[in-house]
């Protein structure tokens, strides 16, 4: 039973199309803010109703398969895609007692999920047999393999800190003094997250400027919809992971829970859109001279960092 | 201009004349010279050709070409005319755009709408027009427009055969051994608007460009002649509507210097005053569309929230936020009156209280430096090679301003000054922009005062004399206008025929047409990204390309 409810309401199925509709709401009153304008405002309060609106929308409309496509690959990768997005829900520990699937390899299961979900993108855009879906496939192989080294390497660091792989332990040893020993590491995620999310200024394999939608372009109606909602279900994974590893989770200031949680998620998703809205797009020789040249020896740098801490500072706690 | 005049006497020709402070006009006898004639004047320094443009002469059977040769360092013009015979076999004249590369896109329109063939043209493809055009001579004055018209279905299958042929030949074109392939950007992408850009690429490395333009076509130089000198103002602005006070000053000089008409001196402030609020609400879509090709949208979003209250002075004045129609033969159309200026008042604030804010997030921009300022580079000698003008000619150093080389309305009592950059780059251009802005908004301050003093003192008044008469109907003539548009240097040539209710024939050089005639030369070895870029930062118009 308690299964059922963990699958169906919390935190699954409906818990993360809440957050993607509230989130995708919220994105669009936040820049425009930031733009200077209004948003959504007739749907709802302040303009909620207006993404469910969208969202119920793209569900009823007509889902397009392109001919001399493969039918089954086309649609099966946007379910793939949202089901590998959801996932990592499951070993996350969002309130000090829930946690789906205790186990000593959490870390190991976060990094491997959120590390598949490129490809089952890439996939999709060499699926679609359109020039433009396959460019923005490549480009999104690119850009994973690019960003992908500095984001595991900042995200193992905590594990190495705390000498353990489980989460729950991670969040509960998270001190202020951890807290500033990862700094650098969160910083590599920060950036790395930015990138793995194809988010601005790394909206490479999406550059509508560029190459119209990437492997979005031929998709549309519920797939369409599966495609936006795994992006959001990534969004969460990718901060949850990092609210867990680096920010110390469910742990407030004055009190512990799930509102903490998801202050410290809100807060990651304002400095994105943040950065959205300052930043141009780089280029894909840019990407990739920023994080060979610059994150990869970096991060190794932080390993050494984390190393030398856990030694000197926390003193070589196991 | 001794020395041009000097350089005519090797050839024969019927006349000579002074025209204008800084043209000579001259009209060949032999359309054989037209090759010798562009070398001597381009080793004489007009290195630059502006336009080439046929009129056809129904009854006399002939077809006059006029080339339009400047010097955008001295400002010492040519205009040579010369006669070529009207049937389509004999319809024949030498090119010279193998000393001229600026031309290459202006023989090929006057191929297509006129069916002057040019020998030695080395792409004599039609252009802007559709396919059901090809072969046909559309601006000629006999051409049956109902008749092509009327055959709907026969128009459609020459556009899809010939699509059909185009398709099978990518697939010759490319190494089937290669990653390469043909990628069509536009004509429905999120950042080209309406034309094509045939992209040739392995991979993300671009091969090769061939632009594909005139899906805005909408034969606005034949439109005119179907309109009376008054209602052609509305198909004049309609060359880009985002600057459109400027365009409808070069017609409207055109049309006075044939009327021989002197405007007031209020309407001359009134035209600057209206042209600088026109510039300056292009120039901020340019800034805007410049990074929204880099996927950064709030630079528009600001600059659109600053435009608005410069459209609302243009609003309180015209009626009209974007297509004002508010230029006219004689002066402006309407009365100023009170508040309007206040209006105006207002914009300007909110441009001070904005501006620094918008150079230090967008001008001074680190990300889009690291990206813009390698690309796109265009030399000071490639501008007077393909004839570039306005914010891209001066991005790249070169002093070129209409409005100070040969000043029209009241500029000749504005203060200012060249804007230049020197780098020539994509950074260079935005920069351009911005710097444009601050000029026109300085210049805006200035008519402002002038006509606010003059009002005051009782030199101008602003009910009577923004109009004077001018006939209705033309005597036979032709002039030519160029005004200093927000994009660049705008050239009208304007011919009448006897008692002419309307134009006979009216030639609209636009620049971007030569801004985009040079996409495939900057984006040859580049790669996919920097195609938004680069076009992004030529400031190309579709309403201005095709026309």
């Amino acid at each position: 039973m308690e299964l059922l409810f963990n699958i169906t309401i919390f935190p699954g199925m409906l818990y993360f199309l809440a957050w993607t509709v509230l989130l995708f709401w919220f994105f669009r009153k936040f820049m425009a803010a930031l733009h200077k304008r209004v948003g959504p405002h007739f749907n709802g309060p302040a303009g909620s109703y207006q993404t469910l609106f969208d969202f119920t929308k793209l569900l009823t409309k007509e889902s397009v398969t392109p001919s001399g496509v493969n039918p089954y690959l086309f649609s099966l990768m946007p379910i793939l895609a949202a089901l590998i997005a959801m996932l990592p829900s499951a070993f996350i520990p969002w309130t000090p007692s829930t946690t789906v699937v205790p186990t000593e390899y959490g870390v190991l299961a976060l990094v491997v999920l959120i590390g598949i979900e490129p490809f089952l993108l890439f996939l999709s855009g060499f699926g679609s047999d359109n020039k433009y879906s396959f460019l923005g496939g490549i480009r999104i192989l690119t850009q994973m393999i690019s960003s992908e080294t500095a984001f595991f390497l900042a995200a193992l660091s905590p594990a190495l800190l705390f000498g353990t792989l489980n989460l729950q332990t991670i969040t509960e040893s998270a001190s202020w003094l951890s807290f500033v020993v990862l700094i650098p590491a969160f910083v590599l995620y920060f950036i790395a997250l930015l990138a793995l999310l194809e988010q601005p200024p790394f909206n490479i394999p999406d550059a509508e400027q560029e190459i119209v939608y990437g492997f979005y372009t031929e998709y549309s109606g519920t797939n369409y919809f599966l495609l936006k909602f795994a992006e959001f279900a990534e969004f969460m994974a990718v901060y949850a992971g990092a609210t867990v590893l680096f920010l110390g989770g469910y742990k407030g200031l004055l009190v512990d829970g799930y509102l903490c949680f998801f202050l410290k998620m809100l807060l990651m998703a304002m400095v994105m859109m943040a950065i959205r809205a300052a930043t141009p797009r780089v280029t894909m020789k840019q990407m990739i001279r920023l994080f060979w040249q610059y994150l990869v020896p970096l991060s190794l740098l932080n390993i050494a960092w984390i190393m030398l801490a856990k030694i000197y500072l926390l003193g070589g706690m196991a | 201009m001794q020395t041009i005049q000097a350089l005519f006497q090797d050839f024969s020709t019927l006349y000579i004349q002074e025209y204008k402070p800084t043209w000579l006009k001259v009209k060949l006898q032999n359309a054989t010279d037209i090759v010798e004639v562009a070398k001597a004047l381009q080793s004489n320094g007009l290195t630059v050709i502006s336009t080439v443009s046929p009129t056809d002469f129904v009854e006399d059977n002939r077809i006059e070409m006029n080339y339009f040769f400047e010097d955008i360092l001295t400002k010492r013009n040519c205009w040579v005319k010369v006669d070529i015979p009207r049937e389509i076999e004999q319809c024949v004249i030498d090119s010279i755009t193998p000393i001229f590369k600026g031309a290459l896109w202006h023989e090929r329109e006057a191929y297509s709408m006129f069916g002057v063939r040019f020998t030695n043209h080395p792409d004599l493809r039609p252009i802007i027009v559709s396919q059901d055009f090809y072969g046909k001579t559309p601006y000629r004055r006999d051409f049956d427009w109902a008749a092509h018209e009327a055959d709907t279905l026969g128009n459609i299958q020459a556009i899809y055969e010939d699509f059909e042929q185009e398709q099978a030949q990518n697939e010759t074109l490319l190494d089937s051994n290669s990653s390469q392939m043909i990628l069509n950007w536009g004509p429905t992408h999120p950042a080209s608007g309406p034309i094509r850009l045939k992209v040739h690429c392995d991979g993300e490395d671009i091969l090769g460009i061939d632009p594909d333009i005139g899906f805005v076509w909408r034969a606005l130089e034949h439109l005119v002649t179907k309109k009376d000198f008054v209602g052609a103002i509305v198909a004049v602005e309609r060359l880009c509507f985002m600057d459109n006070i400027n365009s409808m000053v070069g017609y409207c000089q055109a049309v006075e210097e044939i009327a021989n008409v002197e405007i007031s001196e209020f309407a001359k402030w009134m035209r600057v005053l209206l042209g600088e609020v026109s510039r300056i609400s292009s120039h901020m879509m340019g800034m805007g569309n410049f990074y929204n090709s880099l996927g950064l949208h709030t630079a528009f979003m600001w600059n659109v929230d600053v435009r608005e209250y410069f459209l609302d002075f243009l609003e309180s004045y015209s009626g009209a936020r974007i297509a004002t129609a508010a230029i006219e033969p004689g002066g402006v159309r309407y009365t100023l009156e009170e508040g309007m200026l206040e209006t105006l008042q207002k914009a300007i604030e909110k441009f001070d209280a904005t501006k620094e804010e918008i150079r230090a997030i967008f001008v001074k921009n680190p990300t889009m430096k690291s990206r813009a300022t390698t690309k796109g580079i265009l030399s000071a000698q490639a501008i007077e090679e393909y004839s570039l003008c306005g914010i891209v000619a001066r991005a790249s150093g070169v002093k070129t301003d209409i409005r100070l080389d040969e000043p029209y309305a009241a500029y000749d009592q504005v203060q200012m000054d060249y804007v230049t950059q020197q780098g020539g780059s994509a950074a260079d251009r935005l920069k351009m922009l911005f710097d444009e802005i601050e000029q026109s908004v300085a210049i805006v301050r200035q008519a402002k005062a002038h006509i606010v003093a003059n009002i005051a003192n009782g030199n101008f008044n602003p009910t009577k004399d923004h109009m004077v008469k001018v006939p209705k109907k033309l005597p036979k003539g032709e002039a030519i206008s160029r005004v200093e548009w927000a994009r660049g240097e705008v050239l009208m040539h304007l011919v009448t025929d006897e008692k002419a209710t309307n134009p006979y024939r009216l030639k609209m050089k636009a620049p971007s047409f030569n801004h985009t005639m040079i996409l495939g030369e900057l984006l040859k070895g580049e790669s996919l990204s920097d195609i938004p870029l680069i076009f992004g930062s030529l400031y190309i118009c579709q309403g201005d390309l095709d026309r």
